[in-house]
């Protein structure tokens, strides 16, 4: 299965969510790969803790036709991390296809379109999930996405999207206009030969850096914010289902994390059982998430 | 005048498999198997179906004006085409070859290209071949800019994955194999010998051979995709009895992970059946050190008496309830 | 090699072999504009292609000890651009106007069977058997999408798409050809397009790169000879061409129809076309059972061919009419 991660904007968790998830199925005995074609900006490497950068041997330069073969990196063995690197027993391969350090965004034609359809078909056979990390936004990126999966090889390989947005008025009008609106993923989907209502029915939506009103972290607020709040949360959520991404449609929600607010990377049950610097919420969070991307029940029409 | 691709000139050949289970929940048919290799219209697919079915494609040609990898410092560029073909055995494992041969030396400048294209397979040095340097940089691998063998069998894995026939939705994961292997030309006189097998990680084998100077570079190239079949079996399986978690998990996740290898990999395990008979003695080294048969056997008879075990409790269930 | 008990046909790849001469004579093409200019116009073309014939002869003599060569002669009607009269009136008038000139035409052709001859679609065949020459540099790394249709002598133009944003674009670099000595004469040809209902057109030079595999005897389906020559005996030749055979032996006593070598006498206007064959030809994998076969009865025959199937092809263009 290929897992698509889009977001309206930067700054979502998208890249550092997708990775959590990547890693969680991976414990769970998947075989896993995380794809980087976060163009403008790649930085995967960072969050999983690999030491040096592609250059020139990434993801760019496969699609753009320098290399044959991108570069492939196996987390379990090359990660500085100290927690990640005694692959636990059980668990499957956890691969990252980094983007290239200094790449950018590139317009994308048909040969791009043909590679990138080789590679993904290729890690279908290989990985029980692969996982894309699309740059933000009507990118590039979710143009190839967009275009290769309608693709008629493509056509028996299951393709799930996560939108990835924040709690805030803007982000929720923003990723709405994201999926549903003019020049949006649906309407670009359907131009690429995708039919719109199972494009539609192949697409969750992820809150992410979600305040809880309800959280410790709040405890001494005064009742006034605290009444403020909560109003703030409940009018969030009928703006959110006027926008067509009501609760129905939400895969799942990631809480406020202060340590992912300092610095993107995986949480371990260590961070939050011995050391502590993560919450249980966040942990429980990404490993629930990442059991509802393959579970039926969360998926199809509604 | 030579003849084109005269097997006696040929001091050095080198190829690389990739090898991999087919895209398709189903095995494919004869026919199905030969409508995916029809890589040329007018070329026929090579079917035969004793002992076990297998397809083999028509040879494509790469055009390459390249140096070769290799080591301590040599440099060589050669210029012709390299041979790609594809395999399909039982209609469930896919292989693509890229191979070619090379004579001990060629003219100092790039001939016109129909020169290279009625020597299909064949590159020609400028100047001379350093035989040995360029055996071990094919085998450690391209160095950025050298001929790349396993671009271009992986090109044609990738060509045939887009094929309309094939649903992309294989019984069960697994992971591809690359071997790269070289055949030296043996001394007169003396018959064909494999001096070495090497695993190494990331699902790479090297191997190197000794080949008398009449057998054709096809010739070895079946030998080593036999090879390479018969390591990604061993491999795949021996995966699948470490994932499925032995005795840690409960016996039916065990049957669910385990099946797979009965219903579509078991059967697959005949070595030699399809190599040229003057090079099978050498898998006979091979079932001495390492032991490949072996290994097999005691994969599966794991796998075996794992699901002779999974099935006596439904045994009970069924006497109990007579 | 040791004796197999068990076999299988399906299993073994073998090539039928074909009759050949030493060399095929093409007395011309014939395009509408040709038959616009009436007999007239076919008249002077004879005339013109007579001198060169007999030069052609005495130099097939040449290098094969004293025996008298054998030479088929073809000549070659489009059918498949534009399609004009009958094969019931013009044939006659070819034939009669090569005669009055002193020449006869042993096989006849059309131009469509070179597209698709018995059902055997032979012009897709060899565009999947072109194989690229390569530039220096080149290791392997598949080129771009094949499906442009068009296949160059070298290099082209540097394009600037798929280009990364900020980053400064590529120079602009000129094509190059990749045999160029010096200074190159870069081609770049169009091997076919597409009609309005999306159906392909092969170009002219595609299907006269095709026409001299026929004639080199290099053609094979499945092992299998294609476009052979059908005997024609009758003086009658049908009122459709799609009734005529793709390819007529009208002389019962002619040399075969394929040779080691081709000679085509051509007016001077047909330069462009033939060198596109040229680059069509220099980068054909043709058949390699067909090509052995070739290489092996005529060094028997003390007629070696030149080993690139382009230098077996050979050209007397004349001056204009």
């Amino acid at each position: 299965m290929i897992v698509f991660a889009a977001s309206d904007k930067g700054g979502t968790g998208r890249s550092v969510t997708s990775a959590n998830l990547a890693y969680q199925r991976a414990l769970a005995g998947d075989d896993v790969c995380y794809l980087d074609f976060d163009f403008g900006s790649p930085t995967a490497v960072a969050v999983f803790d690999v030491p040096a950068a592609p250059r020139g041997d990434g993801l760019h330069a496969y699609l753009e036709g320098h290399i044959g073969e991108p570069l492939r990196l196996d987390i379990w063995r090359l990660t500085e991390h100290a927690v990640l690197r005694d692959k636990p027993n059980g668990a499957g391969r956890l691969v990252l296809f980094p983007g290239d350090g200094s790449g950018g965004e590139f317009a994308t034609d048909q040969d791009v379109i043909q590679r990138c359809t080789d590679l993904l078909l290729r890690l279908n056979s290989e990985f029980d999930l692969i996982i894309v990390d699309l740059s933000a936004g009507r990118s590039y990126a979710v143009d190839m996405a967009l275009e290769v999966t309608a693709r008629p090889e493509m056509r028996g390989v299951e393709t799930r999207w996560l939108v990835f947005h924040r709690w805030t008025r803007q982000h929720v009008i923003a990723v709405s206009g994201l999926v549903f609106k003019e020049f949006g993923i649906l309407e670009a989907g359907a131009d690429r030969g995708h039919d719109k209502a199972v494009l539609r029915d192949a697409i969750r939506f992820v809150r992410a850096a979600v305040p809880d009103p309800e959280s410790p972290l709040w405890s001494h607020v005064s009742p006034a914010q605290s009444a403020w709040m909560h109003a703030c949360d409940e009018t969030l959520r009928r703006l959110a289902a006027e926008q067509g991404i009501g609760d129905s449609r939400v895969l799942g929600t990631v809480p406020l994390e202060p340590v992912l607010q300092w610095r993107e990377q995986l949480i371990t049950d260590a961070d939050v059982l011995s050391t502590q610097i993560a919450n249980k919420e966040t942990l429980e969070a990404f490993t629930e998430l990442a059991r509802r991307l393959t579970d039926d029940t969360y998926w199809g029409q509604l | 005048m030579r003849p084109p691709t005269d097997a006696a000139d040929v001091v050095l050949a080198c190829g690389e498999v990739r090898t991999g289970l087919l895209p398709s929940f189903q095995p494919l048919d004869s026919r199905a198997a030969a409508h995916l290799l029809q890589l040329r219209a007018d070329e026929r697919v090579r079917v035969s179906e004793r002992p076990q079915l297998y397809a083999l494609s028509p040879d494509t040609l790469t055009g390459v004006d390249c140096r070769l990898p290799a080591v301590d410092g040599a440099k060589v560029r050669v210029v012709g085409t390299v041979a790609a073909r594809a395999v399909l055995t039982e209609g469930r494992v896919l292989q693509a070859t890229a191979y070619f041969g090379a004579p001990a030396s060629g003219p100092d400048r790039r001939q016109p290209w129909g020169h290279y294209l009625v020597r299909p397979g064949l590159l020609e040095p400028f100047g001379k071949l350093p035989e040995q340097a360029v055996a071990k940089g094919v085998l450690r691998g391209p160095q950025k800019g050298d001929l790349d063998l396993g671009l271009i069998a992986e090109g044609l894995l990738g060509q045939l994955r887009r094929h309309p026939l094939l649903d992309q939705n294989a019984p069960f994961k697994s992971a591809g194999t690359r071997l790269r292997w070289v055949a030296r030309r043996a001394p007169d006189g003396e018959g064909p010998s494999i001096t070495r097998f090497t695993l190494a990680e990331d699902q790479l084998r090297t191997v190197e051979l000794r080949i008398p100077a009449a057998q054709e570079a096809s010739a070895v190239a079946g030998l080593c995709e036999d090879l390479a079949l018969h390591d990604w079996l061993l491999t795949t399986v021996v995966r699948m009895l470490d994932t499925s978690r032995l005795g840690a998990v409960g016996g039916a996740a065990a049957v669910l992970a385990l099946r797979p290898a009965v219903d579509h990999l078991l059967h697959l395990w005949m070595p030699t059946a399809r190599v040229d008979r003057t090079l099978s003695p050498l898998w006979e080294v091979l079932e001495r050190e390492p032991g490949f048969s072996r290994q097999w056997q005691t994969s599966v008879q794991r796998i075996r008496d794992q699901l002779a075990l999974q099935a006596i409790p439904l045994l009970r269930e069924a006497l109990a309830s007579r | 090699m040791t004796e197999h008990v068990f076999r299988e046909t399906t299993a073994e790849p073998s090539t039928r072999s074909v009759p050949l001469s030493h060399l095929s004579l093409e007395l011309g093409h014939l395009y509408m504009e040709d038959i616009e200019g009436g007999s007239e116009r076919l008249r002077q073309h004879f005339e013109r292609v007579q001198p060169w014939v007999d030069a052609a002869r005495a130099d097939a003599a040449v290098g094969i000890r004293g025996r008298s060569p054998r030479i088929s002669t073809c000549f070659l009607i489009d059918d498949y651009f534009t399609r004009f009269s009958s094969p019931a009136e013009l044939v006659p008038l070819v034939l009669g106007e090569a005669a009055r000139a002193g020449l006869v035409v042993d096989y006849l052709a059309r131009e469509s069977g070179c597209a698709v001859a018995d059902k055997v679609p032979l012009a897709e065949s060899i565009a999947q058997r072109l194989v690229e020459s390569p530039p220096p540099g080149s290791y392997g790394l598949r080129p771009p999408v094949r499906e442009t249709g068009w296949l160059a002598n070298g290099e082209r133009v540097q394009s600037s798409r798929a280009s990364r944003a900020m980053t400064t674009a590529a120079e602009w670099r000129p094509p190059r050809e990749t045999a160029a000595r010096r200074h190159s004469i870069y081609l770049d040809v169009e091997l076919w397009d597409h009609d309005k209902d999306g159906r392909r057109t092969w170009s002219c030079p595609f299907l006269a790169s095709v026409w001299q595999l026929a004639r080199l005897g290099l053609l094979r389906n499945e092992g299998e000879p294609v476009l052979s020559p059908r005997p024609w005996n009758s003086g009658t030749f049908p009122r459709e061409w799609d009734d005529m055979p793709p390819l007529l032996q009208l002389n019962t006593a002619a040399a075969p129809f394929s040779a080691y070598r081709t000679c085509s006498v051509l007016p001077a206007r047909f330069l462009p076309v033939e060198h596109a064959v040229r680059v069509v030809l220099d980068q054909t994998d043709v058949d390699s059972g067909a090509l052995r076969q070739i290489t092996e009865r005529s060094r028997r025959e003390g007629a070696s061919v030149p080993d690139a199937v382009a230098d077996r092809v050979a050209y007397v263009f004349y001056r204009g009419l």
